[in-house]
């Protein structure tokens, strides 16, 4: 009895680990090849047998593409409308989600359906009138204009879960803070967003992700290099007669990295923040 | 220090009545108890008190200001919750000088005075902790101390000790009472729990879906309770209630209960005539505690039911007619399942009420 269910467990866990390794490798695989491939002199990519270690390794196409392609002015560009963004939805979406969270007043219910609903149309739906709207308020091309863009259809996504956050802070406390002398944006901001600050940094992250990599909005929005993002330029070298590989792939990674550090510095706040709000919103 | 009047307050979420129309008034230094079930009304007054929640309305005077439209943060009271409701991002000490904080104390002041409080409540030790990192009875003495700290004209408590355990919360409700007689200040204290409002209270509001239903001082409210929900919401175990119909019996005036198998007691004498009332159909009130074991002359005669000694007593549970009643008796009483017993009931200790409307009948 006891070796035969010992044995199954065995089974069990082998299969486990079986499907978790495929999965990581097939995460993981594309990054990997991208690294190897930046990596490689331009000769050793497209040739007859696959090469999958480089034989010879190379920082040229790093050096490429960042001082012979506009490179550096498009993450800079990446960078400015990321930010841009982040602090629109900081200021507007904190401020709706602790209105949802706390207040209640006609219209508030078809308000938030109506911040997920637009969660639910494709891109390619909202892009025409956007660019219409756009181009009349004369924000096209613009850093600026894109960061709203982006807005747009982000900040659903922040006051959804801030308010998660925001509701797993007891309204007594803001009861206590107001008779203490504070006024409402005043709980607010001194009780409230300290205590839903894991929540505030963890929903910023992924607003910031989803904005630096954004394509489509980007592509259809800007026109020149001055607004130009790294995703629509990186896809812009792509020429008719020729895919310069390796310098893609240096684009590629040199892109990833901010998201990492990102990444690095805030994932214990932020797989914190997403349980907390996960378990008591 | 300060006087509260309450005029005509209202308050209605949608078509919902939570509150109508209270009146009441304050003296200065006075302890007034909301006392009530849940959903009774007494937590949303407290708030209307405060500034939390707006009367429908009717008028909050704090003094001889009107404070409807007064911010909370300058009415000038203090409030402790029922979850205590600290500031959990900060030490102990900003979370009680968080108000003067607010109020723009100079930090060698505020220190002073948060330092004071603490002493005074025993919290001094405590003072680099976060609140996580406290007891039960702590976070109650920090949240106490943080309302003291202001010296505000008013105290509100909001169901302040039904977080703590049992032996707890009679030690912080001696504290709170010593806390009262030391500052003297006037404080208005919600709970649903009938010994902490008979102890702490000067007076006792006795609530019940939006209406005072008596307002007195804790010994009137338990002696002579204005109706049946009074009569029965205090006291523990709760006062017996008898439905019959007085009748003369000999001198004295009895009730027969009613039902199938009636039953007679004989009611000591009272203060009021009773023979206006005879032939009336009553509900007739008598506390556990006003029944003593008799012998000689009983005033009632029944079957014992159940006996529960508690050790200071040993209540007795009685089979009257259809009816059962609950008599606190002595500790050493040697009574057993299905003998019969003769209490006799302590003069001018029952209550008799009108069946229909609940009131009390003077």
């Amino acid at each position: 009895m006891i070796t035969t269910s010992r044995r199954a467990r065995l089974g069990w866990n082998i299969a486990t680990y079986a499907v978790l390794l495929t999965l990581t490798v097939f995460c993981i695989f594309p990054l990997l090849w991208t690294l190897l491939t930046s990596l490689k002199y331009e000769a050793d990519i497209v040739t007859q047998t696959m090469q999958y270690i480089p034989k010879r390794i190379t920082f040229e196409n790093y050096v490429t593409i960042w001082t012979q392609s506009g490179f550096p002015t498009l993450v800079f560009n990446s960078f400015v409308v990321t930010a841009t963004t982040v602090v629109l939805c900081l200021i507007t979406g904190t401020l709706a989600a602790y209105s949802f969270s706390r207040f209640h007043y006609p219209g508030r219910g078809a308000l938030m359906l109506g911040y997920l609903v637009i969660r639910m149309f494709p891109a390619v739906l909202m892009i025409i009138p956007l660019f219409i709207l756009m181009r009349g308020v004369g924000l096209l091309d613009s850093r600026f204009g894109l960061a709203l863009a982006y807005t747009s259809f982000l900040l659903p996504l922040f006051v959804w879960m801030l308010k998660g956050f925001f509701d797993a802070a007891p309204k007594e406390l803001e009861s206590a803070a107001r008779i203490d002398g504070c006024t409402r944006i005043g709980a607010m901001i001194r009780i409230v967003l300290p205590l839903a600050r894991n929540g505030l940094v963890a929903t910023s992250v992924f607003v910031a992700i989803a904005a630096w990599n954004e394509f489509l909005f980007a592509l259809m929005l800007t026109t020149s290099q001055g607004s130009r993002t790294w995703p629509v330029g990186l896809q812009l070298m792509v020429g008719e007669f020729q895919l310069p590989w390796g310098v893609l792939a240096a684009g590629g990674i040199i892109s990833i990295i901010p998201v990492m550090i990102l990444f690095a510095i805030v994932q214990r706040t932020m797989v914190h923040g997403i349980t907390a709000g996960a378990v008591k919103g | 220090m300060s006087t509260l009047t309450l005029n005509g307050v209202r308050k209605s979420f949608g078509a919902l009545d939570v509150l109508q129309s209270i009146d009441l008034k304050l003296e200065d230094g006075e302890f007034l108890v909301l006392l009530g079930p849940s959903g009774c009304g007494k937590s949303t007054l407290l708030n209307i008190i405060a500034g939390l929640e707006t009367p429908t309305a009717g008028d909050i005077r704090i003094g001889d200001k009107r404070v409807n439209d007064v911010h909370p943060k300058n009415r000038n009271i203090a409030m402790v919750f029922q979850s205590y409701a600290l500031y959990p991002t900060m030490p102990v000490e900003r979370n009680i000088g968080f108000g003067l904080e607010m109020r723009g104390v100079e930090t060698d002041t505020r220190k002073r005075a948060v330092d004071g409080a603490a002493r005074m409540l025993q919290v001094d030790h405590l003072l680099d902790r976060k609140p996580g990192q406290l007891s039960g009875g702590q976070r109650q003495r920090v949240a106490m101390g943080r309302a003291i700290v202001r010296e505000p004209e008013l105290f509100l408590f909001d169901e302040p000790l039904s977080n703590l355990d049992a032996k707890l919360r009679a030690e912080m409700r001696t504290e709170i009472k010593r806390l009262h007689n030391r500052l003297g200040t006037t404080v208005v204290y919600v709970t649903h729990d009938q010994i902490e409002a008979m102890t702490l209270g000067t007076r006792i509001a006795v609530m019940k879906g939006g209406v005072i239903q008596q307002l007195a001082d804790p010994m009137t409210t338990y002696e002579k309770p204005a109706n049946m929900f009074v009569a029965g919401f205090i006291g523990s175990p709760s006062m017996n209630f008898i439905t019959g119909t007085l009748v003369r019996d000999g001198e004295h005036v009895g009730l027969t209960t009613d039902g199938n198998n009636p039953a007679s007691i004989r009611l000591p004498r009272v203060a009021a005539n009773l023979d206006a009332l005879l032939g009336r159909k009553v509900v007739l009130g008598v506390r556990p505690e006003s029944f003593q074991a008799d012998g000689a002359a009983p005033d009632l005669t029944g079957t014992i039911d159940v006996v529960e000694p508690t050790g200071p007593d040993t209540l007795v549970v009685l089979a009257l007619g259809n009816q059962t009643i609950t008599a606190r008796l002595g500790p050493k009483l040697t009574v057993a399942t299905g003998e019969t017993l003769g209490l006799s009931i302590q003069p001018d200790s029952i209550s008799l009420f009108d069946p229909d409307s609940g009131n009390r009948i003077e």
